[in-house]
């Protein structure tokens, strides 16, 4: 029960954004996406998502090939948070969160899809947005509320098991300090859960401190997948961003200042 | 797990504010709909025809002309406000009503087509019949793709472009309308001006019936793309990523639009303004969702177009004015003021 991607390649009008990427997320697996502008990552949440289509390899959410299955399977298997999405329309915040719902519409989930909104209200710190209209929004509470819509896709029935995985390109953009701590332990919350989380992050002293894995790519390529402490070293940071960058082993701590 | 939690109704409940709102535009409707069949150049007296005391030329009358007129005044603005409203929500546009864009220029480009070739190939006048609401649907299906291939992936920045895409089609369909009428004879004309100007007069049952049964379909085929619609507003890849499949959605919306729109401009000419001004209309009184915004635009379109006609044929009795001219002039001050409103976001 993984989300993996094999020798994964997208070429797109000709130009070489993703070349024999592996990957494997494993149930409860925090794993952070690192590299340099332009490196691919936001391709490659793309490609796990299934908004776009590899032009080699092959992507499989729990055996079964990505391309295999329907975009309402998709959605209860995997949530998204991307970087930024405008809405033209006058939604509440409500609106916007109970779009997240892809669990059925009639009986037993129109039931939990209550107790789901107050749950998640409650833990994104949200409830006093509710009210309003999500374009009234500031862009890190637009964030916030795209966070929250995240979770209603993954949310499941307590106690029941939850094999869903979450996506998050950038989801700390925008945050302040505050929300920040609040997201990313919301996520090692969720990993305990059991659900496999992978995000792209800037911060590489986010990706030491809350990550399980942490996954190196450069140009398009791998360059290097495994335990931070393994994967962050001076040498090979300092050549992959370009800048001189030392470590602290204990706690690992990432400086470039 | 309570259902007495105030967001549980959310999922698929209306507001009590939406609620409200869509049995008041029923009410309204309705209200439109009696006052119209009752009064025109011949006024009748609805509590005697309830009574059954009316005289035969009274039944007559609000048999013959008044009701299928009525009816067919509702069904046209009740497509036109809804293919107004699900062009808008697949669009992600405000702006995009059926006139404004070229797709009534297109359908009606499509039935001037056969109003005068048709005649010219001599072909039989059933099949003729037939052939009207195909052609028209047809070109509003061609126009419509054409804008969603040439506005893809601009979102809420393709507004003017779309616009002017609409204005490239109108151009190109007036064109193809001149020189039809150019090439008519004097009893091709007489048709042509009718649609151009957009008229219920002469309506009959036999031909009130295909329209009602293509604008019912038109209706069910909309209602299940509801939460589709408001989830595309977050961006077709978002869209996508909560399991909505974009192209079948696509496919839906077109084509029922199309039908919709080609059905009505077959029918009673080209009407403007009023997919423009009715969904707007609707979402100030009761929000944005599609659920709540589709068939209050049905509803809000009929009750428009019925009182546009009772208008249309009783200012200037016993005349009549073309019912598209009342919509327009009423539609155009309010674009103006949506453009004026958009400019200062």
């Amino acid at each position: 029960m993984t989300i993996s991607a094999a020798a994964v390649a997208v070429e797109i009008d000709g130009k070489c954004l993703l070349n024999d990427v592996p990957l494997c997320i494993e149930p409860g697996q925090i794993i952070a996406v690192v590299g340099p502008n332009g490196a691919g990552k936001s391709t490659l949440i793309a490609a796990i998502a299934g908004d776009i289509t590899p032009t080699e390899g092959i992507i499989r959410y729990h055996d079964n090939d990505l391309q295999t299955l329907s975009f309402l399977d998709r959605a209860a298997i995997r949530s998204v948070m991307a970087q930024s999405q405008s809405v033209v329309y006058d939604f509440s915040v409500l609106d916007i969160i109970a779009m997240g719902w892809v669990r059925g519409r009639d009986g037993e989930s129109a039931r939990q899809f209550g107790a789901a909104v107050s749950a998640i209200v409650e833990e994104c710190a949200i409830a006093e947005l509710l009210g309003r209209t999500f374009n009234s929004l500031s862009g890190g509470e637009q964030r916030r509320v795209h966070f929250a819509r995240a979770l209603m896709q993954l949310w499941r029935p307590r106690g029941s098991a939850n094999s869903a995985y979450l996506l998050l390109d950038e989801p700390t953009a925008n945050l302040d300090l505050a929300h920040e701590v609040r997201l990313l332990k919301k996520l090692t919350a969720l990993a305990a859960d059991g659900i496999g989380i992978l995000l792209v992050v800037h911060d590489l002293n986010i990706a030491a401190k809350f990550a399980d894995k942490i996954a190196l790519l450069h140009s398009g390529r791998m360059t290097c997948i495994g335990a931070p402490k393994d994967v962050l070293t001076a040498e090979r940071l300092s050549k992959v961003f370009e800048i001189p960058i030392s470590i602290d082993p204990n706690p690992l701590t990432i400086k470039y200042y | 797990m309570k259902t007495s939690n105030p967001q549980a109704g959310h999922l698929n409940a209306l507001t009590t504010r939406q609620t409200r709102a869509l049995f008041g535009l029923i009410v309204t409707t309705l209200v439109a709909a009696a006052v119209a069949c009752a009064s025109g150049s011949f006024d009748i007296s609805l509590w005697a025809l309830l009574k059954g005391n009316a005289s035969a030329l009274e039944q007559s009358v609000f048999n013959q002309i008044r009701v299928p007129r009525v009816l067919l005044s509702g069904l046209v603005g009740a497509s036109l406000g809804l293919s107004g409203a699900a062009l808008q929500g697949l669009f992600r546009n405000p702006l995009a009503d059926p006139g404004l864009i070229g797709v009534s220029a297109g359908a009606a480009l499509g039935a001037a087509l056969i109003i005068v070739l048709g005649s010219q190939f001599a072909v039989g006048a059933t099949l003729g019949a037939f052939l009207l609401p195909v052609a028209a649907i047809s070109g509003a299906a061609l126009v419509i793709l054409l804008l969603y291939i040439m506005t893809r992936g601009f979102g809420y920045q393709g507004v003017t472009y779309m616009l002017l895409v609409g204005i490239a089609v109108n151009a190109l369909a007036s064109v193809g309308i001149g020189v039809l009428t150019y090439i008519s004879d004097d009893a091709e004309l007489r048709s042509l001006t009718f649609w151009s100007m957009g008229s219920f007069g002469g309506v009959t049952w036999p031909l009130l019936v295909p329209a009602l049964l293509a604008i019912t379909v038109v209706l069910l085929m909309m209602a299940p793309a509801a939460r589709a619609l408001d989830l595309l507003q977050l961006g077709e890849v978002e869209a996508s990523r909560l399991g909505v499949d974009i192209v079948r959605l696509r496919y839906r919306v077109i084509f029922s639009a199309a039908a919709a729109v080609g059905a009505s401009v077959s029918l009673s000419g080209m009407i403007g303004f009023v997919g423009l001004v009715v969904p707007h209309l609707v979402r100030l009184i009761g929000g944005v969702n599609h659920r709540y915004l589709l068939p209050g635009s049905a509803l809000a379109g009929a009750g428009l177009l019925i009182s546009a006609d009772l208008l249309a044929r009783t200012l200037i009795q016993p005349a009549e004015l073309p019912v598209g001219l009342i919509t327009s002039a009423v539609g155009s001050p309010f674009f103006l003021w949506l453009i004026f409103r958009m400019q200062k976001l």
